[in-house]
């Protein structure tokens, strides 16, 4: 991937994510060692009065999953992401993206959402990329 | 709690942890993210990696297991945990991390204040940690907001 193969405007191909399940939501937990217990009590759900929500961190790891499909790892300089809505266990994300702008220094700016089947933004972000010129 | 504002510039515990392999791979997996790069060594070093890099939200990994819980976490910073949500979260990248570095972390409180909307009050609270590696590179800088609902 070369800066000259990204033009503003360009959009990225869609990274589909399986469903989240409850298993990965342990899983996850164990791996980010997150162990706050909104996402695998069902009691702390209730008493949150959201019910088991998904890490955060999840979906900004599925964001940089679709990001990373699209530009290598090494070339990523920096993601960014606001979370605007909770993600629940059974929702499948989807990841967009589209290059936004090109800076001097070989940078790409490009935005990157994630969403579920219906459409609802749960996360929003902006990242980074430095690619090498082809000359 | 007590007022919001009397966290800002407060300096965390510093820590350190080595970044493993079997870490990377475990939360890679979780992720459901199969580049082969975060998997073996070799595959990472086809594409040009001089070791098995970390995916980009690795430092998360870092944060929880090497510095504070989430719960401890809460209790230094005054924060009832169940009125926390992550609201922001942003990573740079200023060099490499491979799996066997050792990564030494200072993290600090750069933004502490409260918004009132007409759902009621919302302290912001942001910290930014400084990742330095074994050679005294600074190689990450990470920031989160979360949002404390009153």
């Amino acid at each position: 991937m070369y800066y000259e193969d990204l033009q503003v405007g360009a959009i990225f191909p869609v990274m589909k994510k399986d469903p989240i399940t409850r298993v990965q939501l342990v899983r996850f937990a164990g791996a980010s060692g997150d162990f706050n217990p909104l996402h695998t009590v069902e009691e702390v759900g209730e008493q949150a009065g959201t019910g088991i929500i998904a890490h955060g961190m999840l979906i900004m790891g599925m964001v940089s999953h679709g990001v990373t499909s699209w530009i290598p790892r090494k070339n990523i300089k920096r993601i960014q992401v606001r979370f605007s809505k909770l993600t629940y266990p059974g929702e499948s994300i989807e990841i967009v993206g589209r290059v936004i702008e090109k800076k001097a220094d070989n940078l790409v700016v490009a935005e990157v959402l994630a969403k579920n089947g219906e459409g609802d933004v749960k996360a929003s972000g902006i990242f980074e990329a430095n690619l090498p010129s082809r000359n | 709690m007590s007022d919001v504002k009397d966290l800002l510039g407060l300096e965390l515990e510093p820590y350190s942890m080595a970044v493993e392999k079997g870490k990377i791979k475990e939360l890679a997996i979780a992720i459901g993210d199969d580049n082969p790069i975060y998997y073996s060594l070799e595959a990472a070093k086809e594409a040009g990696y001089d070791g098995i890099p970390v995916p980009p939200t690795f430092l998360q990994v870092i944060e929880y297991h090497g510095g504070y819980g989430f719960q401890e976490k809460m209790e230094v910073l005054k924060l009832n945990p169940v009125k926390i949500l992550h609201g922001d979260q942003e990573y740079e990248f200023l060099g490499d991390i491979y799996a066997g570095d050792e990564l030494h972390v200072t993290s600090k409180i750069i933004r502490a204040d409260t918004k009132i909307g007409s759902s009621g009050g919302l302290d912001f609270v942001t910290e930014e940690s400084r990742y330095t590696n074994q050679k005294g590179e600074l190689v990450a800088i990470a920031r989160i907001t979360l949002i404390h609902r009153h």
